[in-house]
């Protein structure tokens, strides 16, 4: 008896302990510091809006970094939060390039997804064409536009030239006369992210600068100031980023000259190199020059291919590389220069109005080089890297996720907050196919 | 039963945890001392602690016990405010021993089958650290022979030779999305057959104090061919793996023990472990694909180990003993080098036993065993991922044996 009552009690206290022990950490209490989220409003380009994979779509748009610092702003008093979906739909967005194999030589094969909520185009006098996407109705805390420059950010008939920005408005285009900025922060908001000014050099530097300049470095920052100043005119804190190293993308770092001119040598061995065109002429490519993520796909038939002359393309100072696919050493030199003087104003004119910055310049070239995160290694390689979506240039969601842990890193650090980071690995990369 | 006992053995999944793989759950009497027995002639269970005791023991016997181990770890990643836990999955080590020859005579016999190191930690399928493992299952089952003699009347030494039966099965995603949104995954799983020893001194000094020293030797439990499966995207299929070698270097333990007869009712016990684990340098990992990954050479940098334990068993009457025990152990891992796999740190052991004998030949032994595991913040230097890991486990466990 006295047995079975003492091997009783212990047989249930070690199911008790084993039950009921599960070990505790120390708590935390998230805590908003001397900021005030209840209504975060997201300013930007592309990278804000979830653009990925050479479109805009609604997976895209779910893992936008504005929708994943939201998310984390719940634990300390934030409110609901709308991005301008596109409905189910209309999923496919403006279109995007899939992952659909591996041709034999390894290289990734890109197909295309056809647009989802594309309504036509129209023609507007003076802009010229522009597509249509379907509208959006509703709440609005996620002002992303893709394609935006900052000096777009407070011409009135912006709305008229980009579908994006004409879908989150009320009206029909071609009479547009509301400025971004405007429509931003027309209804209150107590905090904001901005995210602007990728573009006013990027279109240079992925044009291989052609086609476009890039934004004058006094007026960069005169607007820059002009749009902080609007931002903050209510008194709301936020966080702004400074511009990345378009140069440390996949979109320049992956078809590179020395594959090119091996590629060219496989068939070709007396070749030595290749001949790119420049502002300055003609001249032989060398490492310093980056060539554009697409050229890796038209290479093919071009290298090698003669012109009406006989001169082979890309081989001879007469049929050389033609200048759009190329960022020569000179150009690159240009881009990192404008680049760093806009990050100058950034974070004179943040440090100012006592505002938060998350360094994107810093973090991105950081992660060009192969980094270790919980288990995962993440760099700016093509497709396998983790971190850049199919066009080379806009993130994954798992890229993203990296940028809004550092938004939020950024914040806590400035107003004394403790909002916790989202987790990184809960977020894709490059979705393979089956 | 015997053969019933080692079919349930080869069963069931033999798991343990205690100081990294190290298990330390093999005697029920003993880990109601908090695991202390290599100064005592205790009983069958001498084969495992001291076989040099072997030749001591009053009678011969045959026993079997079971510890199902409830492990529950908690992982809090750094900045974030989400607390995770591991799944909760009962691992069972077994333990099985008997002894035979003359207790007259000077020569001894016995047999043991037992799990000294072990590993049963399961996460979440999509943990935080799940691109680091999701689950590991690490059984090895030791069958040692053993011989004891009998110097003199107070000196005894014996040794044994031990099979090692090792299985693994270690799972983590690879970062690489599937069209359906989930990761890919990785699964390696493999066997090794390997051997040692296990020899140790006994030694009765009068009036009441006995001495033992004991030495455990090294295992290199090596997987060869073993199944590597990568469940990744078609495309890529043909640039992983599909099979792999490693070798898992289990560690010698050395063993100092003093056993004193307060009474003829009281024993207090007291061991030091010295645990060698410096020799786990690496966990490496080497494929027969190295088109897409490399070989893998993970740094473990353990350094040798030890644990101080302090039991005692009290007989009430002829029917009843009550057992309990004291013990710390320090972790072989250095700082930076904690996985989840072993989420290990420096730990207490609480321990309370109660035996009971209704005959001079049948005996039951309860035992439970409470481990406190320190919390432990840190950034894994390979893999970076970062955060409190925290560990408690309780093992209750039961014994029979019977004696003739």
């Amino acid at each position: 008896m006295k047995f079975r009552y003492i091997s009783k009690s212990l047989l249930a206290l070690a199911v008790l302990a084993a039950a009921s022990c599960k070990p505790e950490l120390s708590s935390v209490n998230p805590e908003k510091g001397n900021a005030d989220f209840s209504r975060y409003i997201a300013v930007g380009n592309s990278l804000t809006a979830g653009f990925a994979d050479a479109g805009l779509y609604l997976d895209g748009q779910k893992n936008s970094y504005p929708e994943m610092i939201a998310a984390q702003l719940k634990t300390v008093g934030g409110g609901d939060f709308y991005t301008p979906f596109f409905n189910a739909n209309q999923a496919n967005g403006s279109g995007y390039k899939k992952l659909q194999g591996f041709a034999p030589n390894g290289n990734p094969v890109i197909g295309d997804v056809a647009p989802g909520a594309e309504t036509g185009s129209v023609t507007i006098p003076g802009i010229g064409t522009v597509k249509r996407l379907a509208k959006y109705t509703g709440e609005i805390n996620n002002f992303g536009v893709p394609g935006i420059k900052l000096i777009h950010a407070g011409v009135a008939a912006y709305g008229n030239a980009n579908p994006y920005f004409e879908r989150m408005l009320p009206g029909s285009i071609g009479t547009h006369n509301t400025a971004y900025l405007d429509f931003a922060t027309a209804k209150p908001y107590t905090f904001f992210s901005c995210w602007l000014g990728n573009n006013d050099v990027l279109g240079y530097a992925s044009g291989g600068g052609v086609g476009d300049t890039p934004t004058d470095k006094n007026t960069f920052a005169a607007a820059y100031t002009a749009a902080i100043a609007r931002l903050t005119a209510n008194g709301a804190k936020g966080v702004v980023a400074t511009i990345p190293d378009v140069s440390t993308t996949p979109y320049f770092r992956t078809v590179t000259y020395a594959l090119l001119l091996a590629t060219v040598k496989a068939s070709a061995p007396q070749v030595t190199a290749l001949v790119i065109q420049t502002k300055s002429g003609p001249r032989a490519a060398t490492d310093q020059d980056l060539f554009i993520l697409p050229f890796g796909t038209l290479a093919p038939t071009l290298l090698g291919k003669p012109n009406v002359g006989g001169l082979p393309y890309g081989l001879h100072p007469g049929n050389p590389i033609e200048d759009q696919y190329v960022l020569d050493k000179d150009e690159v030199a240009l881009v990192k220069d404008f680049t760093n003087s806009y990050n100058q104003s950034i974070k004179s004119v943040a440090a100012s109005k006592n505002l938060a910055v998350m360094d994107a310049n810093a973090l991105l070239t950081q992660y060009a080089t192969k980094q270790t995160v919980n288990g995962i290694e993440l760099s700016s390689a093509f497709v396998t890297g983790n971190l850049f979506s199919l066009d080379g240039i806009h993130l994954t969601p798992m890229g993203y996720a990296l940028t809004a842990s550092e938004f939020i890193k950024a914040i806590n650090k400035q107003y004394g907050s403790t909002i916790p980071t989202p987790d990184i690995t809960r977020f894709r990369g490059v979705v393979f196919p089956q | 039963m015997r053969k019933i006992l080692l079919s349930m053995l080869v069963a069931a999944p033999v798991l343990g945890f205690a100081q990294s793989f190290q298990v330390n759950l093999q005697g029920q009497k003993q880990i109601g001392m908090a695991g202390a027995g290599t100064g005592l002639a205790l009983d069958e269970a001498s084969v495992f602690f001291n076989p040099g005791a072997v030749s001591f023991l009053k009678k011969n016997g045959v026993q079997a016990g079971i510890s199902p181990l409830f492990l529950k770890t908690a992982f809090r990643a750094a900045g974030s405010d989400v607390t995770e836990y591991n799944k909760s999955k009962l691992a069972t080590p077994l333990e099985a021993y008997a002894t035979f020859g003359s207790p007259e005579g000077k020569l001894r016999f016995g047999i043991g089958i037992y799990t000294p190191f072990g590993g049963a930690m399961h996460w979440d399928e999509n943990w935080t650290g799940k691109f680091t493992v999701t689950s590991l299952d690490l059984q090895a089952i030791f069958v040692q022979p053993t011989v004891s003699y009998k110097l003199t009347d107070w000196l005894g030494i014996g040794a044994g030779f031990v099979y090692a039966n090792g299985k693994v099965d270690l799972r983590r995603a690879l970062p690489i999305t599937r069209a359906d949104g989930s990761s890919a995954t990785a699964q390696l799983e493999g066997h090794s057959h390997n051997f040692g020893w296990n020899a140790g001194i006994f030694a009765d000094a009068g009036s009441g104090l006995t001495f033992g020293i004991t030495h455990r030797s090294k295992v290199d439990a090596t997987v060869k061919d073993g199944d590597a499966r990568f469940e990744v995207p078609d495309a890529l299929r043909s640039t992983f793996p599909t099979t792999f070698n490693a070798t898992l270097n289990l560690p010698a333990t050395t063993s100092l023990g003093i056993g004193y007869k307060v009474s003829e009712q009281t024993t207090l016990a007291l061991d030091v472990n010295w645990v060698q684990w410096h020799r786990y340098k690496t966990l490496a990992f080497d494929y027969d694909n190295n088109a897409r990954i490399p070989d893998t050479e993970s740094p473990r940098n353990y350094k040798d180990a030890g644990a101080l334990r302090l039991g005692g068993q009290h007989e009430i009457d002829n029917k009843f003993v009550v057992r309990a025990g004291v013990g710390y152990a320090i972790t072989p891992v250095r700082e930076g080098y904690v996985t989840p796999e072993v989420p290990d740190a420096d730990r207490w052991l609480l321990s309370a036993g109660l035996g009971y004998k209704p005959d001079e030949r049948f005996q039951i032994d309860l035992s439970f065993l409470y481990e406190n595991v320190k919390s432990r913040t840190e950034t894994n230097l390979e893999t970076n991922l970062s955060g409190t890991f925290k560990t408690a486990a309780y093992i209750p466990g039961i014994s029979l044996s019977y004696k003739w």
